[in-house]
């Protein structure tokens, strides 16, 4: 792919990602078809601020966990009061990671 | 999905186990009559009970026998203790069986939960029960 495109999705969407895949997605991106660039440039990614701004708020209810599509933990922490309190409070500075990764889970089926 | 097989199973067990002490306290104290610790930060910070708040006391009574105490002190007691009871079982029998039944199950039902038909009912279960709770002065 064009290595303008390349460097501008990588631009704005740097964020959405771990730093340390932040590269292998740029050459990935390099080597792939010119005709997956309207898939990935679409690509609905999660806001990591935002899953923490959720799970500071509704954390001891499960509601980041669902919103990031692990639903399983979601119910988890549901039943169990945010794992008595202190998964929520663990999930605070986990989230954003696993919402990065989420991220990364989203754009790898178009990259592979 | 996210993770893998030994990382859900990891995940499950420390759960169980830390549920179980948890019970084990519980049971203490019910029998020394103390003020039983509270950890929900939801009624820490607010005083409001949360849509679990009470399970454990739900389970306590479950364990005495008590079915219809349980439910209507929070009927989310039935659900973890069915958990409770079962994963350590089935997590063992997948362990010395080497396979991932349990695993399946959990994508499988992970995917279901997602539909909306299945979702909004069950979250609208929760809200009711969360109403039921707080009328209750959980």
């Amino acid at each position: 792919m064009d290595a303008q495109k390349v460097d501008m999705f990588i631009m704005s969407n740097s964020k959405f990602f771990e730093s340390h895949q932040v590269n292998q997605i740029r050459e990935r991106l390099l080597a792939i078809d010119d005709s997956k660039w309207a898939m990935i440039s679409t690509v609905q990614l999660k806001d990591p601020t935002t899953s923490l701004i959720v799970s500071i708020l509704a954390g001891s209810l499960g509601i980041d966990r669902f919103m990031i599509g692990d639903t399983g933990l979601g119910v988890g922490k549901l039943l169990t009061c945010g794992g008595l309190g202190i998964w929520a409070i663990i999930d605070w500075f986990m989230i954003q990671n696993a919402t990065r990764e989420k991220n990364m889970q989203k754009i790898q089926q178009f990259l592979y | 999905m996210a993770f893998s097989r030994n990382k859900l199973y990891s995940i499950m067990i420390i759960a169980c186990i830390a549920g179980y002490i948890w019970l084990y306290f519980g049971l203490k104290h019910e029998y020394s009559e103390d003020k039983p610790i509270e950890v929900c930060l939801i009624k820490h910070f607010t005083n409001i009970a949360c849509p679990s708040c009470g399970s454990t006391r739900s389970i306590l009574s479950l364990t005495e026998g008590n079915f219809i105490e349980a439910l209507s002190i929070n009927p989310m007691g039935f659900l973890i203790a069915i958990i409770m009871f079962l994963s350590p079982l089935w997590i063992i029998a997948d362990i010395t069986a080497k396979r991932n039944t349990l695993f399946i199950f959990y994508q499988k039902t992970e995917t279901y939960l997602k539909r909306p038909q299945l979702a909004i009912p069950l979250v609208l279960m929760v809200i009711i029960n969360w109403i039921w709770n707080i009328t209750k002065g959980l």
